[in-house]
């Protein structure tokens, strides 16, 4: 290359390098209205974040150091809510409840729907229409239809007891009975699986094939591939399902509402802590106590992913480690 | 190609998707801070008939059409008044009769019924109506001063005028019963015989048939059981009975559950709330408490399940002391927040006493109060036969003068809930009698009054 091409070259380079820098002044000139038109476009969810979350949530703060029956202007007890709650047996109750089922139901609904990932990680026919089948469930999950579908299936005479029936056990109502009736309620989280699924799965088809083709030629079958490749492939989704599937345990609601009928029955064995929070607040107007209870959640909430994320640097591949 | 999840973009992900489904939970319990009527207001309802009004009552689809009609009837005959109308279901009605309270915007015509009335008087959300009462402006000569008085706050004061009257009855298979050879429970039995009765038509019924449903669990049940036996139910906004009376209910009770005389425990706890779903209406229990106004739903689902059989109800049993049947009355009240009280004393006392208007009601919540509209009634040859059967239960127990009930603040939402589950901790196994007692006066006088 000659001094003149090459000086043309340069030239060329600057004359292209003009444009992009005069370019981004422009854009710096013309930010301020972009930015007013950014904060418009904003302005819904501020809004919304602002009035409808960050304002309720202080007020409910305030109202929780007070006795608020909702008709009368609250009256400030300082920490008295707090400190009746770890003297009231039933908020001990919900808390026993709630931790059981959120301890059966995040690693069954965990190794449900990676297996039934696994399963529909392969090329079959219908294959979309299996996804969608197993997906459903997760829509219906929190409807009232599914307090008539449970009883159907865990009722005295529900399916259950009539395929034991043949088999010559005799059951009681698994809704009924204070022994089997959260289970039932875990067998109902486990049952929507869908949405977890559905991210494991689009985990697994993030995988590329060529580690299971190099572990195939060293020999290593299936379990192995599953154990060393699979597994540490999937951890960032699976500490995200774990993340969300026990934050929304902790919160399940709609299920004992809907089957207990709001009692959290029999005998206080679906007490979840929010039936709880809501039957203090909503039918017994203690509202104090139930924004009392509502933040003791939160904190233990907060706590409780405070220390999966920090336990996730041990356990958790991301792919740009090396 | 295959792009990896970096470990700050997906932590940052996460931790929002996390913060966001967290924060969710820090939002319970919130509300505007409420006013307060100054409790110190009266009025006698008294002036101008004109306006707006908004009148809100629950009810499902056949209530609602007649409730609206007679709406109607009451526009008509006052051109100069507009009355805005909210319904709803049972449940959701005092939720938002709570929110709205604390907005300080209760209807002005505000439908409520005894066992909560005192939630709201007590905190001087409504107006006393005696002066509306001796004024004139609301006409109430025509109900029995019993039923009135149900209408009573804890300070004597009127706060709702009741205009249906429901009862708890006896729901009995008349046909089940007559097959055993039992029959139906007689005039004036008492609890004894009501036990008794059970046991002896257990024997013969079929063996998927129980006697009765599981009773020891039933608020219903324990208010017969303790006026019958001369007690109070409440006093001083704590519960009036002595512990000894409970523990004798809970252990007939649990005589019974245990001898099979009943269903089981986790058969009683499965079963559907709505009365047309209950046991006795589907065939599954002989006898269960009901509301007497039920008969005709519970009729109407045995007939659905072409059993041919019958259903029948019958005052609920008397004891020492009588008859144990008390009234629940659900009636009208106006709230002190109400800025045209002439208006809405007017719509009530239209209610009560326009016979137009009770005609196309028709007792649809309650046997109608009005003792000369309740005559009409059972007088109407068009009246359905179950109809008439309710209405006369009802003058039955209205002649035996029941005792009138005045319920402490917070008597649904903790004595009632504290009572089926401190019974649930029995029939289950996990609480003796003794200690269930003892939890259930604690639990339900800390929470009442």
């Amino acid at each position: 290359m000659s001094i003149t091409d090459s000086t043309r070259a340069r030239a060329s380079t600057s004359d292209q390098a003009t444009p992009s820098l005069s370019h981004r002044r422009r854009q710096r000139r013309r930010a301020p209205g972009e930015a007013v038109a950014g904060y418009l476009f904003l302005s819904p969810w501020l809004a919304g974040l602002l009035f409808l979350t960050i304002g309720p949530m202080v007020a409910s703060l305030y109202l929780s150091f007070t006795d608020y029956d909702l008709l009368t202007a609250p009256r400030w007890v300082g920490f008295d809510n707090f400190a009746q709650l770890f003297s009231d047996p039933r908020w001990i109750a919900s808390v026993g409840v709630t931790l059981t089922y959120v301890l059966f139901s995040v690693p069954g609904v965990l190794i449900v729907s990676l297996a039934v990932a696994l399963a529909l990680n392969k090329g079959f026919r219908l294959l979309s229409a299996y996804r969608a089948a197993y997906y459903l469930p997760s829509l219906l999950g929190s409807s009232v239809a599914i307090a008539i579908l449970w009883r159907q299936v865990f009722g005295d005479q529900g399916a259950v007891n009539a395929v034991l029936d043949r088999i010559g056990i005799h059951m009681g109502s698994w809704i009924g009975s204070p022994d089997t009736a959260l289970y039932t309620l875990i067998v109902l989280n486990i049952w929507t699986f869908g949405a977890t699924m559905i991210i494991f799965l689009a985990g697994l088809r993030q995988i590329p094939t060529e580690y299971y083709q190099a572990a195939a030629v060293d020999g290593a079958g299936k379990i192995r591939q599953f154990r060393s490749i699979t597994l540490p492939m999937l951890t960032p989704l699976i500490f995200f399902n774990i993340l969300l599937t026990t934050v929304n345990a902790f919160q399940a609601f709609t299920p004992a509402y809907v089957i207990s009928e709001g009692t959290g029955g029999p005998a206080n064995s679906t007490l979840f802590y929010t039936l709880y929070l809501y039957e203090q607040g909503f039918t017994r107007l203690e509202m104090g106590y139930a924004s009392a209870m509502a933040w003791v959640l939160v904190v233990a909430l907060g706590i409780g992913t405070a220390l999966l994320f920090a336990s996730a640097r041990y356990w958790v591949f991301y792919g740009d480690e090396r | 190609m295959t792009r990896y999840i970096g470990r700050r973009r997906f932590l940052a992900g996460a931790s929002i998707t996390a913060a966001a489904v967290l924060v969710t939970a820090g939002c319970g319990g919130t509300s505007a801070t409420g006013e307060t009527g100054d409790g110190q207001d009266t009025h006698d309802g008294t002036g101008e008939v004109q306006g707006d009004i908004v009148f809100a009552w629950w009810g499902g689809g056949a209530r609602n059409e007649v409730t609206n009609a007679v709406a109607d009837l009451f526009e008509e005959a006052n051109p100069d008044v507009s009355v805005s109308r909210e319904s709803a279901d049972w449940g959701d009605y005092w939720d938002r009769l709570n929110v709205q309270a604390s907005g300080g915007n209760m209807p002005c015509v505000t439908q409520t019924q005894a066992r909560q009335l005192n939630d709201f008087a007590s905190r001087n959300l409504l107006l006393p109506l005696d002066p509306m009462v001796e004024s004139g402006a609301i006409d109430v000569s025509t109900i029995p001063d019993d039923v009135l008085d149900s209408g009573r706050g804890p300070d004597g004061e009127l706060y709702m005028v009741p205009y249906g009257a429901a009862y708890d009855a006896l729901m009995v298979n008349q046909t089940l019963a007559e097959e055993t050879g039992a029959g139906v429970p007689p005039d004036g039995y008492d609890w004894e015989y009501f036990f008794d009765w059970l046991a002896e038509a257990q024997d013969d019924l079929p063996d998927d048939v129980a006697a009765a449903n599981v009773g020891g669990g039933r608020p219903n049940y324990l208010i017969a059981y303790v006026q019958a036996h001369g007690e109070e139910m409440f006093a001083d906004g704590q519960i009036g009975f002595p512990r000894e009376l409970l523990v004798d209910f809970w252990t007939e009770w649990e005589e019974l559950r245990e001898s099979g005389v009943t269903n089981t425990a986790d058969q009683w706890a499965e079963e559907p709330s709505a009365s047309e779903q209950s046991y006795v209406a589907q065939g599954a229990v002989m006898a269960d408490v009901q509301p007497g106004n039920y008969l005709t739903p519970a009729q109407d689902t045995m007939d659905g399940q072409d059993t041919g059989q019958q259903l029948v109800t019958v005052p609920l049993p008397s004891g020492p002391a009588g008859s144990g049947n008390v009234l629940i009355t659900s009636g009208f009240s106006i709230p002190a927040s109400c800025d045209n009280v002439s208006t809405a004393a007017a719509f009530v006392d239209f209610w009560i006493n326009d016979d137009e208007g009770a005609e196309v009601f028709s007792s649809s919540n309650g046997a109608v109060t009005n003792a000369d509209h309740l005559q009409q009634q059972i007088d109407n040859p068009e009246l359905p036969e179950l109809k008439r059967h309710e209405l006369e239960v009802y003058e039955q127990i209205v002649g035996m003068s029941p005792p009138v009930i005045i319920y402490p603040p917070g008597y649904q939402a903790t004595f009632e809930a504290a009572f089926t589950r401190a019974y649930e901790e029995i029939a289950f196994g996990r609480k003796s009698i003794e200690q269930a007692v003892d939890d259930f006066f604690a639990e339900a006088n800390a929470g009442l009054g």
